[in-house]
């Protein structure tokens, strides 16, 4: 029984592979303007990193989820991402009871249950601060090479330089004013990563944060925004050791699920 | 001779003698609204992809909007004076005018131009685009209908008004919007004033001096109405408007009835055409509404006697406070999903869990100002959330979702303090949800989806489903 799980977010296509209830592979690359090619692709890399022939015909049932999840052609099923990182999150950490994930366009914060139900869920709503695309703008204006590149360096600030904006736009034109001011720049990337972090944590602020936290998606490869998580929800995040597939993991846990219940 | 828009009346429910009858009207309305031969097939489509047009009452409704669209864009032509009001507003006062003289034309227009310029023809964004050149451009933190407004004004779609009735007591925004009117075009501004503050538990009740103050209100605007339009508000003005107007609130109460069923007959798209409708007219559009109603509830009590629905049987039951009303891409967005939606706030606090008006007060005013106190609505959040509470025992709901327009006052806080309360007095989940119900070019269908899906997945899981 060969089963697939495919989220193809704003930034990311991630493809996880199980067979008989075991992770066999996965992969993840970035999305280009072909998204239905960039599923079919990251798709075929994590059969081949499986050991197994490269085409997604082999997959006996497949659910697709993220952003763009219609439009995967060889997906037999679609649901929300928020089900699928539930459910992905629970998989790997049992005991989870809150999750937080940064993705590309979105930010969600999710409450789950003993079974990795969903008690409740906040998302955010048109509004680019507090998600994955914030940092890079940030990045960009920063000179700094990604995204990630920035967490260590907002790590070795002793001062962080307090950013008021809560528009994406508005936000980056007081960094090159602080810029401009000659503000230190790790003082400035970790005043921005602070910010990250409370735009999130005001959007979860009705939720409750039990432990076990855990934090999910691309922005949680990046140190310095799980340290200001830890500072605003006055708790530890588990980052899990692949932490941009615990949707498509989700995705293949139902997929496994809907061929067992056929 | 037929022409090119036969089909898509005939799909609106006229007959082929009223398209006959109507067609010199039409011609001169479309000529006004820029709508084409070009326009028809994607309105067809549209019309029949997001609504039931299987029933005949469906059809209709949709033929009383297209009607009002009408009447308004030729109101000056057909030589009557123009009042315009902004939605929610008590329809009263729009009535009692109507009733006293039949060359007097109340309507809300921004809710005439998203139901048939966006629900139909898909062709409200240049309309919204001309309201942001004129005074209102995005960020001025009021909704979108007061752009549709001043935007089909701006146009020239629709013709400058004699009066505006603006009515603060719900929507503070409304009367200023008005004042643009004002400043712009000149029109007289008839200001109900009134406040929707209440503590919390008087709720049924209601202080007497709340009564009498928004009736003096109304009293006052009309004293001004006669002035402005030359007309004398005749004496019996409110029982005739009122016994006209009966058969919508009857079969409102008729219609909870039919949607107690499961599966539910039919969709929140269909529900909110109605609804809308009688906040929005006061002239053609409501009395074909109460034909088209009458039909509906017909056909759906057929419906749910027969054990048909539109959804499965044993399908989540939410309460959305209201459709959209300009995109019902939008407003399929929760059956799609796979929720029921039996009911919405003006369902409810009209057709379902209302307090009856005790009926002591003398002067119209002050009678129409009871009826608005009974409905909750004029009330503050407390009330609003104890209608809600009523109304899921009354429909046997699931979930709420409690739906919220960051540029709306009066709504925006209360979904937060409702999802807390609800939560905590029903069980029942409750999702807070950002949405613009009249305006989808920041809220579409995809941008909403993940979170209304999500929540029908909680709440199937939640009935082992």
């Amino acid at each position: 029984m060969l089963v697939a799980g495919v989220d193809v977010g704003a930034a990311t296509a991630k493809t996880v592979i199980l067979g008989d209830g075991r992770i066999l592979g996965h992969a993840v690359n970035p999305v280009g303007y072909d998204i239905k090619s960039a599923a079919d692709e990251t798709s075929r890399e994590a059969l081949r990193k499986a050991g197994l022939s490269p085409s997604t015909k082999n997959f006996d049932y497949v659910v697709s989820t993220g952003y763009a999840r219609e439009s995967i052609e060889f997906a037999d099923k679609t649901v929300s991402e928020i089900i699928c990182h539930a459910r992905g999150v629970h998989y790997l950490i049992p005991s989870a009871r809150f999750i937080i994930d940064m993705g590309g366009q979105d930010s969600k914060a999710i409450e789950i249950g003993e079974e990795g139900n969903i008690v409740d869920f906040v998302m955010n709503d048109k509004c680019a601060a507090g998600t994955g695309r914030f940092l890079e703008v940030m990045a960009h204006i920063l000179h700094v090479a990604s995204m990630d590149a920035m967490g260590p360096l907002a790590l070795g600030s002793k001062e962080p330089c307090p950013i008021s904006s809560t528009c994406t736009v508005f936000a980056e034109t007081e960094v090159v004013v602080l810029r401009a001011r000659g503000k230190d720049r790790k003082d400035l990337i970790a005043g921005v990563h602070k910010a990250v972090a409370s735009r999130v944590a005001v959007m979860a602020a009705n939720l409750a944060c039990r432990p076990v936290a855990v934090f999910t998606g691309g922005v949680a490869k990046n140190a310095g925004v799980k340290k200001y998580l830890e500072e605003e929800f006055k708790t530890e995040f588990l980052v899990p050791e692949e932490p941009q597939i615990t949707g498509a993991l989700g995705a293949a846990l139902i997929a496994q699920a809907q061929l067992l219940r056929k | 001779m037929g022409s090119y828009y036969d089909g898509l009346f005939s799909l609106c429910g006229f007959e082929h003698e009223e398209i006959e009858k109507e067609r010199p009207r039409i011609e001169a309305s479309f000529e006004k609204l820029g709508i084409g031969p070009g326009d028809m097939e994607a309105a067809c489509s549209r019309v029949s992809r997001y609504h039931d047009v299987s029933l005949e009452g469906v059809r209709k409704l949709l033929g009383a909007w297209l009607k009002e669209l009408i009447d308004l864009v030729l109101a000056r032509e057909d030589g009557r004076k123009i009042v315009y009001f902004g939605f929610p507003a008590i329809l009263g006062p729009g009535l009692m005018l109507c009733a006293s003289s039949e060359h007097v034309f109340v309507s809300a227009p921004d809710m005439v131009l998203d139901h048939t310029m966006g629900q139909i023809f898909n062709k409200l964004g240049p309309i919204l685009e001309a309201g942001e050149a004129n005074g209102l451009p995005p960020g001025h933190a009021l909704c979108s209908l007061w752009q549709a407004k001043i935007g089909g004004i701006a146009k020239g779609m629709i013709p400058v008004p004699d009066l505006a009735l603006a009515s603060s007591y719900y929507c503070d925004m409304g009367s200023k919007a008005d004042d643009l009117v004002t400043a712009l075009y000149g029109v007289p501004i008839a200001y109900i004033d009134g406040i929707m503050d209440s503590e919390w538990g008087e709720y049924p009740g209601y202080l007497p001096e709340r009564v009498h103050y928004l009736g003096a209100q109304i009293n006052k605007a009309m004293e001004k109405a006669e002035k402005v339009l030359g007309i004398k508000i005749a004496p019996d003005a409110w029982q005739r408007s009122r016994k006209n107007s009966q058969p919508f609130r009857d079969n409102l109460a008729r219609l909870t009835e039919v949607m107690k069923a499961d599966p539910v007959p039919v969709g929140l798209a269909e529900l909110e055409l109605l609804e809308a409708l009688s906040g929005s007219s006061t002239g053609r559009g409501i009395q074909e509404g109460i034909k088209a109603m009458n039909i509906l509830i017909h056909e759906l009590e057929g419906r749910v006697e027969a054990g048909l629905g539109i959804m499965e049987k044993g399908a989540p039951r939410i309460m959305v406070r209201l459709g959209h009303t300009s995109d019902p891409a939008v407003t399929r967005l929760y059956e799609d999903a796979g929720l029921a939606v039996p009911l919405t706030y003006i369902l409810a606090s009209r057709g379902g869990v209302a307090v009856k008006p005790r009926g002591n007060y003398g002067t119209p005013g002050e009678i129409i100002a009871e009826y608005e106190m009974t409905g909750g609505y004029y009330h503050g959040t407390e009330a609003q959330i104890r209608l809600y509470e009523k109304a899921a025992e009354l429909m046997k709901l699931d979930g709420f979702v409690a739906q919220y327009l960051y540029n709306c006052r009066p709504v925006a806080t209360i979904s937060h303090i409702q999802k807390k309360y609800l939560e905590e007095k029903t069980g029942l989940p409750v999702l807070s949800l950002e949405i613009d119900n009249f305006d989808s070019r920041a809220y579409s269908a995809d941008s909403l989806r993940t979170k209304v899906e999500t929540f029908a997945e909680m709440l199937r899981a939640k009935k082992g489903r």
